[in-house]
C-alpha cells in the first residue's frame, strides 16, 4: 500500500469518520458537572490527594469565570455543557498490546488506520477513546534511550515527582474558563519526556476519538523536552456526526529546555457538531526552538491560539496555522508569542480559507516585554475567500514595551484571482482543477513543513473540499 | 453598572439645566436636538477597559468629571493669541475660537457670493435653520453614536458650520484656530462640514493652548459630509499644551465618487483620544486617511479608526505613523469592515511606530472584518527603533548623532506628509514636529 493511503486513515479526507461504534463502556458518569462528578473521575484514576484538590479548586474557578464574550458564538454552549457526559471510561485498563484492546474499539481505530501508521512511520502511538487512553506504546529503541511516552494517568502514577514539578505550571487553571474546566475534569492525553540530548527522529503520535453522543473530551498533555533534545509530536482527532453538539477542551503544556527543539503538529478534523476550545502553550528556554503546526479543518467552532512564551535568551517560537472553514464552521484560530527575554525571535504564518458560509478568524498576540532586548517578531496572515457568503476577520494585538524590538505584521485578504484562473484554464485545466491548484499553492508554504504523508493528505482534502465549489 | 452611575453623578458640571441654558436663545429644533443628545448621554454607559475599543485607555484619564463646564459668556481667552495662530497662513477663510466661543469669521467676498457659508453654528441656527437641521447630528455623528459625542451633542459651543455649494472650488484652505487658555474647564467644540456635489476644498483646524496648571477637558465632534464627486481634505492639528485631555469624535461620510481625505495630527495634550470613522457610502468613493503623532514625556495617545465599506467599488487607504519618546504610550486600533454587498472594495491600513526611548510603549491593533469575497484588503503594522545603518550613513557625512536622529525622524514622517496635497500646511507641520524634536 502506498504511504499516502496508509495515512489516509488519519482523519484528513472528506468526512468519512462520522461512523458510530456500538460499544460497552465500563463506566459512564451521569450527564452534567458538579463536585461529585469530579470526585468520581479522580476516584476512578486512584489519584493522590493533591490532584483531587487541584481538580476541585479548578472547578470553583471554572464556575466563577464568565463565559467569554469574544471569539465565536458561545451563546448555546451553556446548554451543551449542562447535558454533556464529562467522563466515559471505555475499558478497565490501558493496553500495551494492540491485541488486548476490545474488539469494537480496535475496529474503530483500524478503520482510522492507526496501527498500520504506527508500524510504518511512528516512534510511538497513543490512542484515546472517549475519556481514556486505550492504548499506548513506544518502540523499544526509544524506550531504551530513556524516552517516556505514557498516558497522562500513567505519567502521574509512574513519575510522580517529574509530573508534579511541571503539571499546571505552563497553563494554570485560572488562565481561562476552559483551562479551568479541563483542570477539573481532565482525562486522557499523553505524558512525554525526552531526555537530554536525545533526538527522536520520527514522530510520536496521539490519536483522539470521540464516539458517544454529547461527549466531552478533556485530554491533558504534558511534554518535557530536556536540554538539547529534539522531537516531534502529532495529534489527530475525529468524531461521529451527531445532531447534538459535543465538546472538546484540551490543555497542552510543553516545556522546551535550553537548546532543545520541539514541533507539535495538530491535524484537527472533528465532526461539524464539535465545539473545540483548546489551550496550547509552550515555555521556551534559552536557545530552544518551538514550533506549532496547527491545522484546523473540522469542528463547528474552534477557538485555539497555540502560544510560545519565550522566557530564555535566544529562544525561538514559530506558529504555522492553516484553517479551513466550510459551511457553518467558524475557525477562530491564530497564535500568541510572548517575548520575555533578550534576543528572542518569533514568526507566525497563518493561512485561512473560507468557503460557503464558513468564517475564519485570525486572532493573535505579539507581546514584547521591556528588557526583551532586540526581540524580533514577524506575523503574516493571508486569507482566501471562495464565495460571497464567506467571511474572514483578522484581529492581531501588538503590544510593544521594548525600544530595541522589531515587529512586523502583515495581512492580506483576497479571492482567487481571475487572471490566475484564466492562465491555468488556458492551459486546459477545468475551473475546478485550476481553483484547487491555486488553493494548494496558497497553503504550500505551510503544507511543505508537514511530514510528507500529511502534506499529501492535506492537499487531497483540499481538492475534495473544492469539488463543487465553482459555479 | 453601579460604578457607571456613580461616575456620571460625579460629573456635577453636566446637567439638564446646563443644556437648557445653552439652548436658551436657540430655535426649537436645536433645543430638541440637544435634549435628545442629553438623553443619549444619560442612557449610554460609560466606556470601560472591558470594551475592546477602550482596552488601553482608562476613561478616567480624560478627567472629564474633574472640571467645570466652560461658559461662552464668562470663559474667554486672549484674542491676540487666538488670532495670532493664523497670522501669515495662506487662507481663503479664517475662523477663530477663543475660550468657549467663536470671536471672528472672515470669508473671502468672492466665495460668499458663490454661496459658501461659514457660520457660527449657534448664532446661525435660526437664519440657516433648515440647512443646519438637515446635517447636524443626523448623518455623520447622531446623538447615540457614542457616550462622549452625545455629551458634545447636548452641550457644544463654538460650533462651526461650513457649507460649500455645488461645483464651487476653493483653492486656498479654510483655516480654523481653536484657542483656550483657562484651565479647569470642559470645552465642547463642534465642526460640521457639508460639501455639495463636485465642490472642492481643504479645511485645516488647529487646536492650540499654552501649557496649563490644572486639568482641561476638550470633547470635540467633527462631522464631514461629502456629496457626489465632492473633493474634501480635512486636517486636524492638535497642539494643546500640558494639562489638556483631548477627546475627539469624527466621522466622514462619502457619497458616490466623492473623495474625502483626512489627516489627524496629534502632538500636544497629556492624553489624546481620537475616534475617527470613515464611511464609504457611494460606489467610487475614496478616503485617504492619514495620521501623524509624536508623543513625549508621559503623553498617552489612543487612535481608534474605522473604515466602513457598505457599497461596492469604494476605496480607503489608511496610513498612521508615530514616533514615541520618553515614557510615552501610543495605541492604534483600526478596523476595516467590509459589509457583505461591498464587492470590489480596495481597503488598506498601515500603522508604523518608531520607539525613540527605552520606556516608550506602542500598542497596535490593525483589524480586518471581511464579509465580501471579491476584495483587496490588507493591513500592516510595524514597531521598531531608529535604524543604526541609516544613522551611521548620515553620521559618516560628518553630521552629529542628535541631528542625524532628527533627520531620520523627519524622513519617517515624510511618507505621511508627502501624501498631503497642501504644501503650506506640510511646511507648518514640519515646523511643529521640529519644535518637538529638540
Amino acid at each position: 500500500m502506498p504511504e499516502n493511503e496508509t495515512i489516509a486513515g488519519l482523519g484528513l479526507e472528506e468526512y468519512k469518520y462520522g461512523f458510530v461504534t456500538e460499544d460497552k463502556p465500563v463506566f459512564k458518569a451521569r450527564p452534567g458537572l458538579d463536585e461529585e462528578i469530579v470526585r468520581q473521575i479522580s476516584a476512578h484514576k486512584n489519584e493522590p490527594e493533591w490532584m483531587l484538590n487541584f481538580r476541585l479548586k479548578a472547578l470553583k474557578i471554572f464556575e466563577a469565570k464568565p463565559m467569554p464574550t469574544w471569539g465565536g458564538d458561545l451563546s448555546r454552549l451553556g446548554e451543551t455543557l449542562d447535558e454533556l457526559y464529562y467522563y466515559i471510561k471505555p475499558q478497565e485498563r490501558l493496553e500495551r498490546s494492540w491485541d488486548d484492546v476490545p474488539q469494537e474499539i480496535k475496529d474503530t481505530f483500524e478503520k482510522l488506520g492507526i496501527p498500520e501508521a504506527e508500524r510504518k512511520v511512528l516512534a510511538g502511538v497513543g490512542a484515546q477513546y472517549e475519556s481514556e487512553m486505550v492504548y499506548h506504546s513506544l518502540k523499544k529503541e526509544w524506550e531504551e534511550k530513556g524516552v517516556i511516552f505514557e498516558s497522562i494517568e500513567d505519567g502521574l502514577r509512574l513519575y510522580p515527582d517529574l509530573f508534579r514539578e511541571y503539571f499546571g505550571t505552563v497553563v494554570p487553571p485560572q488562565d481561562n474558563k476552559f483551562a479551568a474546566l479541563n483542570s477539573a475534569v481532565w482525562s486522557g492525553g499523553s505524558f512525554v519526556y525526552i531526555p537530554k540530548g536525545v533526538t527522536v527522529d520520527i514522530p510520536l503520535q496521539a490519536y483522539f476519538r470521540v464516539n458517544a453522543e454529547r461527549m466531552g473530551q478533556f485530554e491533558r498533555t504534558l511534554i518535557i523536552v530536556d536540554e538539547g533534545a529534539n522531537a516531534q509530536y502529532i495529534e489527530g482527532c475525529t468524531a461521529p456526526s451527531y445532531s447534538t453538539d459535543s465538546f472538546h477542551s484540551g490543555v497542552i503544556e510543553i516545556i522546551v529546555k535550553p537548546n532543545a527543539r520541539f514541533r507539535y503538529v495538530t491535524i484537527q478534523n472533528w465532526s461539524h457538531n464539535m465545539y473545540n476550545l483548546v489551550t496550547q502553550r509552550a515555555l521556551v528556554h534559552d536557545g530552544a526552538h518551538m514550533e506549532w503546526l496547527d491545522g484546523n479543518l473540522g469542528s463547528k467552532l474552534t477557538m485555539k491560539y497555540p502560544s510560545c512564551y519565550l522566557v530564555g535568551k535566544g529562544a525561538h517560537g514559530e506558529i504555522l496555522s492553516i484553517a479551513y472553514a466550510s459551511d457553518g464552521q467558524h475557525q477562530d484560530t491564530g497564535g500568541k508569542v510572548v517575548h520575555a527575554a533578550p534576543e528572542t525571535t518569533s514568526r507566525i504564518i497563518s493561512k485561512s480559507i473560507s468557503k460557503g458560509t464558513g468564517r475564519s478568524t485570525y486572532r493573535g498576540l505579539c507581546k514584547i516585554y521591556e528588557g526583551a532586548d532586540n526581540a524580533k517578531s514577524n506575523v503574516e496572515c493571508d486569507a482566501l475567500l471562495l464565495n460571497d457568503t464567506s467571511r474572514t476577520d483578522t484581529f492581531p494585538y501588538i503590544e510593544i514595551e521594548e525600544q530595541s524590538a522589531s515587529v512586523g505584521h502583515e495581512a492580506t485578504v483576497s479571492k482567487i484571482g481571475e487572471e490566475q484562473l484564466f492562465y491555468l484554464m488556458s492551459r486546459g485545466l477545468s475551473e475546478e482543477e485550476a481553483s484547487a491548484m491555486i488553493v494548494r499553492g496558497f497553503i504550500e508554504p505551510i503544507a511543505k513543513l508537514l511530514p510528507l504523508e500529511y502534506a499529501v493528505e492535506l492537499n487531497r482534502l483540499i481538492e475534495l473540499e473544492m469539488e463543487g465549489s465553482v459555479g | 453598572m453601579a460604578d457607571v452611575l456613580t461616575a456620571v453623578e460625579g460629573a456635577a458640571a453636566y446637567t439638564k439645566e446646563a443644556v437648557q441654558k445653552r439652548s436658551a436663545n436657540e430655535p426649537q429644533w436645536l433645543k430638541s436636538r440637544r435634549a435628545e443628545a442629553w438623553r443619549a448621554w444619560e442612557e449610554l454607559p460609560l466606556p470601560t477597559t472591558e470594551l475592546e475599543e477602550w482596552r488601553y485607555t482608562e476613561v478616567s484619564r480624560l478627567s472629564w468629571d474633574q472640571v467645570e463646564l466652560a461658559d461662552p459668556a464668562k470663559n474667554t481667552a486672549s484674542a491676540d493669541a487666538a488670532t495670532g495662530i493664523l497670522a501669515g497662513r495662506e487662507a481663503s477663510a479664517r475662523v477663530v475660537q477663543a475660550g468657549a466661543s467663536i470671536i471672528s469669521i472672515e470669508l473671502d467676498e468672492a466665495l460668499a457670493k458663490k454661496g459658501v457659508l461659514l457660520l457660527d453654528m449657534s448664532k446661525a441656527a435660526d437664519e440657516y435653520g433648515e440647512l443646519i437641521e438637515k446635517y447636524l447630528g443626523t448623518q455623520a455623528v447622531p446623538a447615540n453614536h457614542s457616550k462622549f459625542s452625545a455629551l458634545n451633542g447636548a452641550l457644544w459651543t463654538a460650533g462651526i458650520f461650513l457649507y460649500v455649494p455645488r461645483g464651487v472650488r476653493i483653492d486656498a484652505p479654510i483655516r480654523v484656530a481653536r484657542y483656550i487658555d483657562q484651565p479647569g474647564l470642559a470645552y465642547m467644540p463642534r465642526t460640521l462640514i457639508v460639501a455639495e456635489d463636485a465642490s472642492s476644498f481643504g479645511f485645516v483646524e488647529e487646536m492650540v493652548s499654552p501649557d496649563m496648571e490644572g486639568t482641561t477637558f476638550v470633547n470635540g465632534v467633527v462631522e464631514i459630509i461629502a456629496a457626489t464627486s465632492a473633493n474634501v481634505q480635512y486636517v486636524a492639528m492638535q497642539q494643546w499644551g500640558k494639562g489638556v485631555k483631548h477627546l475627539s469624535t469624527q466621522r466622514t461620510v462619502a457619497a458616490r465618487d466623492a473623495n474625502l481625505d483626512s489627516l489627524i495630527v496629534n502632538l500636544g495634550a497629556d492624553v489624546a483620544r481620537v475616534d475617527l470613522a470613515a464611511s464609504l457610502e457611494g460606489p467610487g468613493s475614496r478616503s485617504d486617511m492619514l495620521g501623524l503623532y509624536f508623543a513625549k514625556g508621559n503623553q498617552h495617545f489612543d487612535h481608534n479608526t474605522r473604515q466602513d465599506h457598505r457599497v461596492p467599488h469604494a476605496q480607503s487607504d489608511l496610513l498612521y505613523k508615530g514616533a514615541l519618546d520618553d515614557a510615552a504610550h501610543a495605541v492604534f486600533r483600526g478596523i476595516i469592515k467590509v459589509f457583505p454587498k461591498a464587492q470590489r472594495t480596495d481597503a488598506y491600513q498601515t500603522n508604523r511606530n518608531l520607539l525613540l526611548s527605552k520606556d516608550a510603549n506602542s500598542t497596535s491593533l490593525p483589524n480586518l472584518e471581511i464579509e465580501a469575497d471579491d476584495v483587496r484588503c490588507s493591513h500592516a503594522a510595524t514597531v521598531g527603533q531608529l535604524d543604526e545603518e541609516e544613522l551611521f550613513y548620515i553620521m559618516s557625512r560628518g553630521i552629529p548623532r542628535n541631528i542625524a536622529e532628527r533627520l531620520v525622524v523627519f524622513g519617517f514622517f515624510g511618507e505621511v506628509l508627502e501624501r498631503l496635497p497642501m504644501p503650506g500646511v506640510v511646511e507648518e507641520l514640519r515646523e511643529a514636529i521640529g519644535r518637538k524634536l529638540v
